[in-house]
């Protein structure tokens, strides 16, 4: 399958259109104002979306089945609790404690006219109807009762392509995700429709390779901050998401992050950046410094934290250049203490002069046994990264594989 | 960010997301309200004799030679400007009696790629429209190394800025 960057932005906008009429229809349904949060078109494998799941919130979903112009599997999801309350906001005498017949189908009917938002949406898109099978009420804590059946649903190491958007309502703790998975072969038939003649694209398998192989810079990044800090931490989550310039600020937390910030040069270039919140970032000056500083972020901290970027930096990029075959340089680290939207925010700009949207590899590192975080993302040049893959021969990542044969969990908790 | 339905009670600042602009009518006592603008560049327009007022974040200078422009006018300093003064008019605004206030454009990176600053083309394409346009600019907080929050309110015209460095605190234009 090879990815258009023009069809991948095509669908993602549908995508983002999708979620604004599924989320106008519950306004409609419930009076319950709503709005759309992030829509996100991301790359995941099994075992992440296994992890995403097991949050130990029950769930409640409503699944239906596509085919026609596109095969797969629509699910809304929510929680057990937003889904009684909406169900309590609809049926006057519903139980506010369980799933009866009665608000179990009002459940559903919430859920299938979210779900024919999302659909009617593609439809639009891709000029044809899509069929709709009849709805699934599911309940569960994993992932199993709601994907274990579903054949496009990838195996741990599988990468899938999967449109992911919520819908929140203002006001109340409801909230919504939806989530489509296409299967491989129907989503390859529609990319190739919606590619554009002059593209050359990304091949699928160089990218799901490239990015297994780019976990081998997470976790060297990952080691690092355990060898410097003596905080044990390894990589928790590893994503890869294809999302419009605009919504890449939206995803970080509001709150003040400290990090630093690198320019790659070479190919691809782009910019890394490696994020901690205040907390962590205090962690990492106590530890590095012998007698730490009363304020952590004065100068001697901040060049403790630049220290520590700019050996996880190396390390990251040691980890891309290597799977590419190419030369990656970084800038000198620039420091940044500030709101976690404004930090992003340049790079976006730097990128948003060329391209509409990015590839992020989004990776975060926590420690087990403590509150330790740090994000970090990378986020390359669009024209940059599809040459350095195209150049990229599969074989070399087949051979790396067979020979990276170090015990993963080792080094994740290294 | 868009909302859909009905406006609640004791309202939420609308969010104003990159790329986006929203204009309130007179009777409007929501605030709109911008997070986190590092480089990016808040834009508020506001005819006091009306009360009409709108919020812009915009994310790069130059719409005008830009593909995407017409679908997303939000996005670009110019566009933005123009199409928020448009809707303006149209709910009643008097043309000459808008005037501006910008914050953000700030410069955090010196990386070689950003040349003279990514967030100084914003403030200079923004300052450049509103002049063509005959708009005054009578507040700015613009440019430095801070991020900044901005939080604008239709029924007074008031720009709330807020940084990062606790020092300065609250700034209002």
């Amino acid at each position: 399958m090879k990815l258009d960057i023009t069809a991948l932005g095509t669908f993602y906008d549908m995508a983002r259109e999708g979620a604004g009429l599924a989320a106008g229809r519950l306004t409609r349904m419930t009076d319950v104002e709503t709005r759309v949060g992030i829509t996100k078109l991301n790359f995941m494998r099994g075992s992440e979306i296994r992890t995403e799941f097991e949050d130990g919130i029950p769930k409640v979903g409503v699944r239906v089945e596509l085919s026609g112009g596109l095969d797969g599997h629509s699910l809304i999801l929510f929680e057990r609790d937003a889904a009684l309350r909406v169900v309590s906001a609809l049926v006057e005498e519903a139980s506010a404690d369980e799933f009866d017949d009665m608000s179990r189908s009002a459940a559903t009917e919430v859920g299938q006219i979210m779900n024919a938002g999302f659909i009617d949406g593609w439809a639009d898109v891709l000029g044809t109807a899509i069929d709709v099978s009849t709805p699934e009420f599911i309940e569960g804590e994993t992932a199993e009762p709601f994907l274990g059946d579903l054949e496009e649903a990838p195996t741990d190491d599988d990468l899938a392509l999967l449109f992911q958007s919520q819908i929140e309502a203002v006001d109340t703790e409801i909230g919504f995700k939806h989530y489509l998975f296409p299967e491989q072969e129907s989503m390859a038939d529609i990319l190739e429709q919606h590619t554009d003649d002059d593209s050359r694209g990304i091949e699928y398998d160089k990218l799901a390779g490239f990015d297994e192989m780019a976990q081998q810079g997470a976790r060297e990044a990952a080691s690092n901050i355990t060898t410097l800090t003596g905080i044990d931490t390894g990589v928790q989550i590893r994503r890869l998401k294809f999302a419009s310039l605009a919504a890449i600020p939206q995803e970080i937390d509001d709150e003040m992050l400290v990090g630093v910030a690198f320019e790659l040069d070479g190919t691809p270039s782009g910019y890394l950046l490696f994020l901690f919140d205040e907390a962590s970032a205090r962690e990492v000056v106590e530890a590095t410094i012998p007698n730490p500083p009363e304020d952590e972020f004065g100068e001697l901290g901040e060049s403790a934290i630049k220290e520590l970027g700019n050996i996880m930096a190396s390390g990251f990029i040691d980890g891309w250049a290597n799977v590419l075959d190419t030369t990656i340089d970084h800038s000198p680290p620039e420091y940044i203490h500030d709101y976690g939207a404004a930090v992003i925010d340049p790079v976006i700009i730097g990128l948003g002069e060329n391209q509409d949207f990015a590839f992020v590899f989004d990776t975060v590192i926590r420690s087990e046994d403590r509150e330790f975080d740090c994000s970090i993302y990378a986020i390359p040049d669009e024209a940059d990264l599809e040459r350095a893959l195209n150049n990229l021969d599969i074989e070399k990542i087949e051979d790396a594989e067979t020979k990276a044969d170090f015990p993963i969990d080792e080094v994740e908790n290294a | 960010m868009k909302t859909y339905g009905s406006e609640p009670g004791a309202p939420e600042p609308v969010q104003v997301g990159i790329s986006e602009f929203v204009v309130r009518g007179k009777e409007s006592t929501e605030t709109l309200k911008s997070y986190g603008l590092g480089s990016c560049l808040a834009i508020a327009l506001y005819d006091p004799d009306s009360g009409i007022g709108g919020l812009a974040h915009v994310m790069l200078p130059d719409g005008d030679t830009a593909d995407g422009a017409d679908t997303q006018p939000g996005k670009y300093a110019d566009t933005a400007i123009r199409a928020m003064l448009r809707r303006m008019v149209e709910k009643g605004a008097a043309y000459t009696s808008v005037e501006a206030k910008i914050a953000g454009g700030s410069d955090m990176f010196e990386f070689e790629s950003f040349g003279d600053g990514v967030g100084n083309r914003n403030v200079a394409a923004a300052k450049e429209e509103l002049g063509k346009l005959g708009v005054p600019i009578i507040g700015e907080d613009v440019g430095g190394q801070r991020g900044r929050t901005v939080e604008f309110d239709v029924g007074t015209g008031t720009l709330q800025i807020r940084t990062a460095d606790g020092d300065r605190g609250v700034t209002e234009l």
